[in-house]
């Protein structure tokens, strides 16, 4: 049966469902502060019984993990608000949390370091450290704008906020005596693999991952978490299978939020709009423990800072800091969003400083041709792009219209997908079917519905003998995982090469290829692509939003509108469908969304309606407009979804700057600011 | 506690502890997975169900206050192979991605189209708003339960 049809009728097998006979459940005890002295853990287990730290794999893993590194239970000192402190297990979880009361644990609150900007001055959070800044890099090369006419500079802040998936993590784990078998809700099985084995200090052959349909994940279901590793550990202790779910509280203080950055801007340009350079200091909120992701995400910001612009100065100081806050971990765009709203806004800032026409100034500081910027990044012609966008998004009507109350924005941005290391996918024919295995499996895009119209395709058959069959580090070598827009790019050129390679196999048995041969006889391939060099793969998108702003500073979305290159797209609906998708994230991003923490470290927000995962009458429709330039790559593909919450986010802003004439520097955005003292 | 219960057309007899949650009974005793659980704060809809012709949300409820009563799931709605036009119409619209809030979805458009055959897109926005998805952006839930109820004016299935 169709996946499609298997969820509409309440038969997805997620973590949650599967039961196994003699099953325990986890609960675990978190810390109640956000920074404290650990004075006592009497009862169920903690860090006495398993002492171990959490590998840097993942999104975004840079392989050797930062010198303080994440303790599976915390010991001695807390770190962060919902830090694993014990755990306790039972027969069910009901029983699993009464058991909760019986452990009993003492802390010494400290004040806690919650902002990056306060980390920067504030006495060390760990102790050992001589301050919390954790790596401090400059990019490009310093420059002096002699001709610049105009120098304008500006600071912003993007504050933090939780993926939330409707479906929160989860994990089942059975050892059978000699081997763990894992089911659980991810975006990397093999990540999670390979972080059990280091975590528990176990060989990888011990360890298969079976990926579960998964509910979503949108960032957070990637890393290597502590209670993967309890529940692990708990299993090959009791031989009995354990299974931990997550509540939705502890979803937004145990799983790893997104975003939690800030950044100051210096723009030089001339009159007549060229943007000469820029240079800039970003500060990324690593959270408690920075892994490779969090260390890199400044630079990565840093990196795309000129987008889709041919802005040929650039120096940037890019910093990463610990806090009192959960791990930084990626949420849909993962440090994309924050490089083309902190851009974007010095645009605009920029087209009103000039008296110029937002969309103009975009456009004159295009490029017609391949252009590296100062950073290393390079981008193909924009400027044809973007003429076309505009008008496809009918900016020049809208921006026309009277408006009151009403506003208009624009954003142009570049996608840069992450390709690094590539993809995998297996093929075996057999009995007339073919079996396909991915690296990295779907967690709501629909893998299988590319998968087979590839092999389809470059194999002549049909699409139905295609079974893509759930993820299994067992049954290939190995794999990366689904994030960063990168799906249809890697694991499409991996199924298309895979593909390929019967195509040969089949040559090299019958001397010619035919459909019928290749199904007729018992073939397999096995691929890993890694190799990506193409600045095509980097896509433009472009978004326009308008907005009503009522005076108690209200905000309702009227019209929300993309126009993205999605390259070849391999289903357009189901393209269309994540960018409406992504659309309403990019909104939530900037209205609803927000991870909130008093002085003190309690989180304020600790429900998803109050952390901002909005219902359908807050959202409006979504014109989801596309165009499709292919990529050099076989079959043509881009990458698409992480494009709206990076382009939407910068121009709702300006659609609101446009209706209130406030200018706005933060978000999440919280509606007093449109009508308070500021203005 | 004793209770006796209609899931789906079907009597079923249990004894069950006074403060087990009703969705926690469907899903752990009666093992109809498909009535999910997306939330601690009865937010987010993923446990909709319909008692007695209404939706209601099985984590604001305990077990045994659904004594006596009719309860369809998901798991009911469809009769054998043939799907209920909703489950039609989302497979054709695209109204999923995840599929994690689809049953939730489905038996509030469910309970949704009987007490308004013909809703404007209005009245769908409002009617689903106890439901949360977070892939969607709604745009194609909506046009499923338009679909599913246009079919219905058409006198078609
Ligand atoms: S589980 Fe979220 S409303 Fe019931
Ligand atoms: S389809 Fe994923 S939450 Fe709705």
């Amino acid at each position: 049966m169709e996946a499609t049809e298997r969820f509409v009728r309440g038969q997805g097998r997620y973590v949650g469902d599967i039961e196994l006979p003699g099953m325990l459940h986890l609960a675990i005890i978190r810390s109640k502060y956000a920074r404290a002295r650990l004075l006592r853990v009497e009862g169920g287990i903690s860090g006495r019984d398993l002492s171990a730290v959490i590998p840097d794999v993942g999104e975004g893993a840079r392989g050797e993990s930062w010198k303080i590194k994440q303790p599976v239970f915390a010991t001695g000192q807390v770190n962060y608000l919902g830090q694993p402190v014990a755990a306790v297990y039972a027969d069910n979880r009901y029983l699993a949390e009464d058991l909760m009361d019986s452990v009993d644990v003492s802390y010494e609150p400290m004040q806690p370091v919650l902002d990056e900007q306060e980390a920067m001055t504030a006495e060390p959070i760990h102790p050992g450290l001589n301050s919390n800044v954790a790596t401090d890099q400059f990019i490009g090369k310093d420059f002096e704008a002699k001709d610049a006419e105009v120098v304008l500079d500006d600071a912003f802040k993007i504050g933090r906020i939780a993926t939330d998936p409707i479906e929160t993590r989860g994990i089942l784990v059975n050892y059978d005596g000699s081997r763990l078998n894992v089911w659980v809700s991810t975006q990397a099985m093999f990540s999670i693999r390979n972080g059990l084995c280091a975590t528990l200090g176990l060989p990888i052959t011990s360890v298969r991952v079976m990926q579960a349909d998964t509910g979503g994940a949108f960032g957070s279901k990637s890393a290597m978490y502590p209670e993967y590793a309890i529940a692990a550990f708990v299993s090959m202790k009791t031989h009995r299978p354990v299974k931990w779910l997550e509540s939705r509280k502890e979803h937004l203080t145990a799983s790893r939020p997104g975003r939690g950055v800030s950044g100051s801007m210096k723009l030089f340009a001339k009159r007549d709009g060229t943007v000469i350079g820029l240079k800039g200091e970003i500060i990324v909120n690593g959270g408690a423990y920075l892994d490779g992701l969090a260390r890199f995400s400044p630079m990565f910001i840093g990196m795309q800072l000129t987008g889709p612009y041919a802005i040929r100065n650039g120096y940037v100081r890019a910093i990463s800091v610990v806090t009192n806050t959960p791990p930084l971990g990626p949420y849909r765009g993962a440090g994309r969003p924050e490089a083309a709203f902190f851009r974007e806004r010095m645009m605009d800032l920029l087209a009103d400083e000039l008296k110029l026409d937002p969309a103009e100034i975009r456009i004159k500081n295009a490029t017609d041709q391949v252009f590296t910027n100062p950073f290393g990044m390079r981008i193909i012609g924009s400027r044809q792009f973007m003429t076309e966008a505009f008008d496809s998004l009918e900016y020049y009507r809208l921006a026309r219209e009277p408006n009151g109350r009403r506003g208009v924005g624009i954003s142009c941005f570049v996608l840069v997908p992450a390709l690094m290391e590539g993809e995998s996918c297996k093929l075996k024919v057999d009995n007339g079917r073919i079996k396909a295995w991915l690296g990295g499996n779907s967690h709501g895009q629909a893998h299988e519905v590319f998968v087979r119209k590839l092999i389809g395709s470059t194999l002549d058959v049909p699409t139905g003998v295609v079974d893509v069959q759930p993820g299994d580090t067992d049954m290939i070598t190995s794999g990366v995982g689904v994030w960063g827009s990168r799906s249809a790019i890697v694991a499409g050129y991996a199924t298309v090469l895979a593909s390929q390679m019967l195509k040969e196999k089949v040559v090299k048995t019958k001397g010619l290829y035919t459909p019928e041969y290749l199904l007729a006889g018992n073939y397999e391939a096995e691929v890993l692509n890694e190799k990506f060099d193409d600045p095509s793969l980097n896509s433009f998108g472009a978004n326009l939003v308008t907005v009503e702003v009522d005076e108690l500073g209200e905000v309702t979305v009227e019209e929300c509108r993309s126009y993205y290159d999605v390259g070849n797209a391999l289903n357009r609906e189901m393209v269309k469908g994540q960018i409406a998708g992504g659309m309403a994230q990019g909104i939530s991003s900037v209205l609803y969304e927000g991870l909130i923490f008093a002085k003190d470290g309690t989180l304020l927000t600790d429900s998803i309606a109050s952390a901002g995962v909005p219902p359908a009458r807050e959202l409006p429709h979504f014109v989801t407009g596309i165009t499709e330039h292919p990529s050099s790559l076989p079959h043509g593909a881009k990458g698409v979804g992480e494009a709206p919450t990076i382009g939407v986010p910068p121009a709702l802003v300006r659609a609101i700057e446009k209706a209130t004439g406030v200018r706005i520097r933060n978000i999440p955005l919280h509606p007093e600011v449109l009508i308070g003292p500021e203005k | 506690m004793k209770i006796s219960v209609n899931f789906n057309g079907r009597n079923v007899d249990a004894d069950v502890e006074p403060r087990k949650l009703l969705v926690d009974f469907i899903r752990d005793d009666l093992h109809l997975t498909g009535t999910h659980v997306g939330c601690d704060t009865s937010s987010c809809g993923a446990c909709t169900i319909l008692l007695d012709g209404v939706a209601v949300k099985s984590c604001t409820m305990f077990a045994v206050q659904a004594n006596n009563r009719n309860i369809t799931t998901i798991e009911g709605l469809s009769k054998g192979d043939e799907l209920h036009r909703l489950q039609s119409a989302f497979i054709e619209e695209g109204g999923l991605q995840c599929g994690y809030c689809t049953p939730g979805m489905i038996m509030t458009s469910a309970w949704l189209l009987s007490n308004n055959a013909a809703p404007t897109e209005k009245e769908i926005r409002n009617g689903i708003s106890g439901n949360l998805c977070r892939c969607t952006g709604y745009d194609s839930i909506i046009r499923s339960i338009q679909k599913a109820s246009s079919d219905r004016r058409g006198g078609r299935k």
